[in-house]
C-alpha cells in the first residue's frame, strides 16, 4: 500500500538476478575465479604469511592452532566472489586472522582476559621492517634453489612450467612424456615448493618468538 | 592420527592443484574437486593456500593477473564511483546526494517508529524494511546507490537485487553494504550490531579501512568506529532468535534477566526494574510477546520465586 507514495518515476522493479549480478564472479566460471584469487593471494599474502603467523604467535596459541587459524582465514578468502574491492590485502588478511583467533581464544576457557583485550588493540603496521622482510620473504632465488634440488625429471618439468610458462601439454610433447606423467611431476613440484614455504615460515617463527612481551605490545 | 589425516589432505590438495594446472580440467574434475571440498570446510583454505604457494614468484601467473577481466568491468565501475563518494556520504548522506545528483535523487524520506511500534515498509526499489520499536532512519534512493541512514534503533532489510545500485546502511561511522540479501542493523550504545539472515554483506567503518569485513548468513558482528567488538559466525539460530521482534516476539535464549528487562523496556512505556543484582544475573528461556511485560514479570515470579511490585502503573519492580 504505501509503495506508491514513494515510488515516483522509478520503473517497475526487476525480479531475480540482474545481468550485473550474474557476472559477479567474472568470466570463466569457478576455476577461473579460484585461480584469480590464488594469484592474488600468491602476490599479496604469501610473501607475508610468515609475518602474519608470527603476529598470531604472540597470542600464545600453539603452532597447530595457528595453522588452523590461517587455514580458516584462507577459507574465508576462498569464498569471496572477487578480491578486487580489497585495497589493503595484508591488513585485510590480518584483520580476518585476528578475529578468528579472538573467537578461538574466547572459546577456549583458558582465556587470559588481558591477552584478549591486548589483541583487540592489535594493528598491523603498514610496512615491515627490512629485518622482517629478510626473515619472512622467500626470494625468487630461493625458489630457484629449491627447484634445483628436485630430482632431474621433476626439475625439468617444474622449470618449464613455472619459470618458462609452458603448458603441461607442451611439456609432455617436448619431453616425450604422457600428460599424466607431467601432471605427476607437477604434483611433486607443488608439494616441494609448498613445503619450502612452510619451512621458511616455521623458521622465521622460531627466530622471532623469543621477544620480550613488552616489546611485542608495541604492535 | 590427526597429523596423518592432515598430511593426506595436504597431498590431495597438491594433487588437485597439479591437475588444475594442466590443460584437461573438465566438468567431471570440477565435480570431483567440489565433492572433496565438501567433506571438510577447512579444505577450501588448504586448497587456496597450496595453489597460492605454487603460483607465488611465478612470473607468468603474475602477468596474466594484471590483465583486467572482461566480465568484471561492469561491476567495478559503479563501486569505484561509490567508493569515492562514500567519504562525503559519511558526513551527511542526504545533503551531499541532493547536490551530487539533483535530477535522479528522490528527496530523502524520513521514517520513525514510536515506542512499541514495529513497522514494515516496502521501498521503491522492491526492498522491504522492517523497523523495530523506537527507531529513526532516512532513505535516499539515487540512481547510483540506495542509502539508508539509521540514526536510532534497529531495522531489518530484505534487499532487492540490483548490482548496479549498492544498498548501503550507515549508522554512525559504521557502513553495511549489500547487493541482494537480508540483514539487520541495530544502533546500540556500544556500537552497531549487524545480523545477517541471508546472503552476504560487507561492512566497514568510515576512516578505518582495516575493519572491512564480509559477513554471511548466520553471522553476527558488533562494530564500533574503531574496532570489531564481537564477531560470531554460523549462528543462524541465534540470529533468528535475535530477530524474533519481527513477529512481535522476544525470544530469550538463556539471556540474563537484566538483558531481558532491557529488551522489554525497548518496547513498552511500562518499564521493568530489577532491585536485586543477583536476581538480574539469573538466566532465562522462553518466547514472550513484546507488548506484554506484565506476562513476562509473572513468568519470572513463577520461575525464580521472586516478588513483584506492580503498584506503580509506569513500573514493574522485580524484588
Amino acid at each position: 500500500m504505501p509503495e506508491r507514495e514513494f515510488n515516483p518515476g522509478t520503473g517497475p522493479v526487476k525480479e531475480g538476478v540482474t545481468p550485473g549480478e550474474a557476472d559477479a564472479t567474472g568470466a570463466g566460471g569457478e576455476p577461473a575465479r579460484r585461480r584469480r584469487i590464488a594469484v592474488w593471494v600468491a602476490r599479496e599474502i604469501v610473501p607475508h604469511e610468515a609475518r602474519i603467523r608470527r603476529w598470531l604467535a604472540r597470542s600464545r596459541l600453539s603452532p597447530e592452532d595457528i595453522d588452523e587459524v590461517m587455514q580458516e582465514a584462507y577459507c574465508r578468502i576462498a569464498m569471496l566472489p572477487s578480491v578486487d574491492h580489497i585495497d589493503q590485502p595484508l591488513a585485510y588478511m590480518s584483520a580476518i586472522a585476528r578475529n578468528l583467533m579472538l573467537r578461538r581464544l574466547k572459546r577456549q576457557q583458558v582465556v587470559v582476559f588481558e591477552a584478549v583485550s591486548d589483541i583487540e588493540t592489535w594493528r598491523d603496521e603498514e610496512t615491515p621492517s627490512p629485518e622482517e622482510q629478510a626473515a619472512s620473504r622467500m626470494s625468487y632465488e630461493r625458489v630457484m634453489a629449491i627447484i634445483g634440488t628436485l630430482p632431474e625429471r621433476c626439475r625439468r618439468v617444474v622449470e618449464l612450467r613455472k619459470i618458462e610458462g609452458w603448458s603441461q601439454k607442451e611439456i609432455a610433447t617436448h619431453l616425450g612424456m604422457t600428460e599424466k606423467a607431467v601432471e605427476k611431476q607437477v604434483w611433486n613440484g607443488v608439494r616441494a615448493i609448498r613445503d619450502a614455504w612452510l619451512r621458511a615460515e616455521a623458521l622465521s617463527e622460531g627466530r622471532m618468538t623469543p621477544v620480550e612481551p613488552k616489546e611485542a605490545r608495541r604492535w | 592420527m590427526v597429523t596423518s589425516a592432515t598430511q593426506q589432505a595436504r597431498d590431495e590438495a597438491a594433487r588437485f592443484v597439479a591437475r588444475m594446472d594442466g590443460d584437461a580440467w573438465a566438468a567431471a574434475d570440477e565435480a570431483e574437486l567440489q565433492a572433496w571440498l565438501a567433506q571438510d570446510p577447512l579444505r577450501q583454505g588448504l586448497l587456496l593456500q597450496t595453489q597460492a604457494h605454487w603460483l607465488a614468484l611465478t612470473p607468468q601467473a603474475e602477468e596474466t593477473a594484471a590483465e583486467p577481466e572482461v566480465g568484471e568491468e561492469a561491476d567495478t565501475a559503479p563501486s569505484g564511483a561509490w567508493r569515492r563518494r562514500g567519504v562525503m556520504a559519511g558526513i551527511a548522506a542526504s545533503v551531499v546526494l541532493a547536490f551530487a545528483g539533483l535530477r535522479w535523487v528522490q528527496s530523502p524520506a524520513a521514517y520513525t517508529t514510536r515506542l512499541g511500534e514495529i513497522r514494515r515498509l516496502p521501498l521503491s526499489d522492491g526492498s522491504v524494511m522492517t523497523m523495530n520499536s523506537g527507531s529513526e532512519l532516512t532513505v535516499t534512493m539515487a540512481q547510483q546507490a540506495r542509502e539508508v541512514e539509521l540514526t536510532q534503533g534497529e531495522a531489518w532489510f530484505e534487499v532487492a537485487k540490483d548490482a548496479k545500485r549498492p544498498f548501503v546502511v550507515a549508522s554512525g561511522d559504521v557502513r553495511v553494504r549489500a547487493v541482494g540479501t537480508a540483514f539487520s542493523v541495530r544502533r546500540r550504545e556500544t556500537g552497531v550490531e549487524i545480523l545477517v539472515t541471508e546472503g552476504v554483506v560487507e561492512t566497514w567503518a568510515e576512516g578505518d579501512r582495516d575493519l572491512r569485513m564480509r559477513l554471511t548468513a548466520g553471522d553476527r558482528a558488533m562494530m564500533s568506529a574503531h574496532a570489531v567488538i564481537d564477531y560470531e559466525t554460523g549462528v543462524s539460530s541465534s540470529v533468528d532468535r535475535a530477530l524474533a521482534w519481527r513477529g512481535g516476539m522476544i525470544d530469550l535464549d538463556g539471556r540474563t534477566l537484566y538483558d531481558a528487562a532491557d529488551e522489554f523496556n525497548r518496547y513498552n512505556r511500562r518499564q521493568i526494574i530489577i532491585a536485586d543484582p543477583d536476581v538480574a544475573r539469573e538466566k532465562l528461556d522462553g518466547l514472550f510477546r513484546v507488548n506484554d511485560p506484565e506476562g513476562f514479570a509473572e513468568a519470572v515470579k513463577a520461575s525464580l520465586g521472586v516478588a513483584l511490585d506492580t503498584s506503580n502503573p509506569a513500573l514493574i519492580r522485580i524484588e
